[in-house]
């Protein structure tokens, strides 16, 4: 078969995605290491700057872009914005996992508390983390697929919509403990600067690596689980699905869709 | 040569802040490592579940399109999960 005329996949790609995000990565921490100076008050400690800021940031616009993907959901109804808004919710997660833990050592290191309840910039994110903690089990507390994904859409935009605005009302507020790296206040050094830059550009690399690995998996599993069901004999479009919190595939319209070269996910 | 880039690094300060920013550095290694291990557990499931296809597809007497050779230049397509619309042609 040549190469042309094999239908598009969501693995096209992923080993260049995967090494480009390796280097970036390693690139980014010789920089954090050997290239960045230390800053004149906080030293060393300052460096969990360069995981911890690019890690929110991605998580936060993360959030945003599962809300954006709904959207496409809800006008196209078509199930795999559903299922690409639910890995970048997913991912986006897990990097708040990863925010919320550095940023707590950071904490701990800098103001010698693991938490300051007062600090609104760190209840702020808490609250997020909750909110889109919740998504999972609203989406497995439907048994109907396609309810399931027009309520997570409802949901994704609702909290997708919420983030800048909490983020907006954050830096209204005047109680700061917490330091200030996008803004007027910020004068990162150049060479800080650009650390942090290819430290952000390195994250926003790793998560969209994991994503792409995410949907290649379950575009997989979704192929498997087709070809298991007409092996057996079953109908194509049988509801054998158990319940889950994992979009569902509409494995009616996969045919065509695989037949014009587009995953079905 | 890695001697050389070593002597012209800066020493770290790791006597005062290292625990902390190893520990910040070491969470984000753990997140990749448990991922990518949930990935290897999820490959071996596909791995299970394509074995069992392909014996489903032998006792029902029709051997799989990548086995039987016939139009497969990659040795590999069949076995990766990849697309292929001829097994789902005659297996319907």
């Amino acid at each position: 078969m040549e190469r042309s005329s094999r239908p598009f996949g969501y693995g096209n790609g992923l080993r260049t995605l995967s090494v480009v995000t390796v280097i970036a990565i390693a690139v980014a921490l010789g920089l954090v290491f050997f290239y960045a100076p230390l800053e004149a008050e906080q030293g060393f400690l300052q460096k969990i700057f360069y995981v911890h800021v690019p890690l929110a940031i991605i998580a936060l616009c993360g959030f945003v872009l599962g809300g954006l993907l709904a959207i496409q959901h809800l006008r196209t109804r078509d199930p795999r914005w559903d299922m690409r808004s639910y890995v970048v919710i997913h991912m986006s997660l897990i990097f708040a996992v990863g925010t919320l833990i550095t940023g707590s050592i950071w904490a701990k290191g800098s103001w010698g508390h693991w938490w300051v309840w007062s600090e609104p910039t760190l209840v702020s994110f808490l609250i997020i983390f909750l909110l889109y903690a919740t998504y999972q089990p609203l989406r497995f507390a439907i048994e109907d697929p396609e309810r399931q994904a027009r309520y997570a859409s409802v949901f994704a935009i609702t909290a997708g919509a919420f983030v800048p605005m909490n983020f907006i009302a954050v830096r209204l507020s005047t109680a700061y403990l917490h330091p200030r790296v996008l803004g007027s206040t910020s004068n990162l050094p150049g060479p800080m600067a650009l650390t942090f830059l290819v430290s952000l550009v390195a994250m926003a690399l790793l998560f969209a690596t994991l994503c792409k690995y995410e949907l290649t998996a379950k575009h997989t599993r979704s192929q498997l689980r087709a070809l298991r069901r007409r092996l057996s004999g079953e109908l194509a479009d049988a509801p054998t699905r158990p319940r889950s919190a994992v979009p569902a595939i509409q494995h009616a319209a996969a045919a065509p869709a695989r037949a014009a070269g587009r995953p079905v996910l | 040569m890695l001697s050389v880039i070593l002597s012209e690094v800066p020493a770290l300060p790791l006597h005062t802040a290292g625990k902390y920013v190893a520990g910040a550095y070491i969470v984000l290694f753990a997140i990749v490592l448990i991922y990518v291990a949930i990935m290897a557990i999820r490959l071996s499931r596909i791995e299970r579940d394509l074995g069992e296809l392909l014996s489903m597809s032998e006792r029902a007497g029709e051997p799989p399109a990548s086995s039987a050779g016939q139009h497969s230049a990659e040795p590999t397509a069949g076995a990766t999960g990849k697309q292929d619309p001829q097994p789902e042609s005659t297996l319907a």
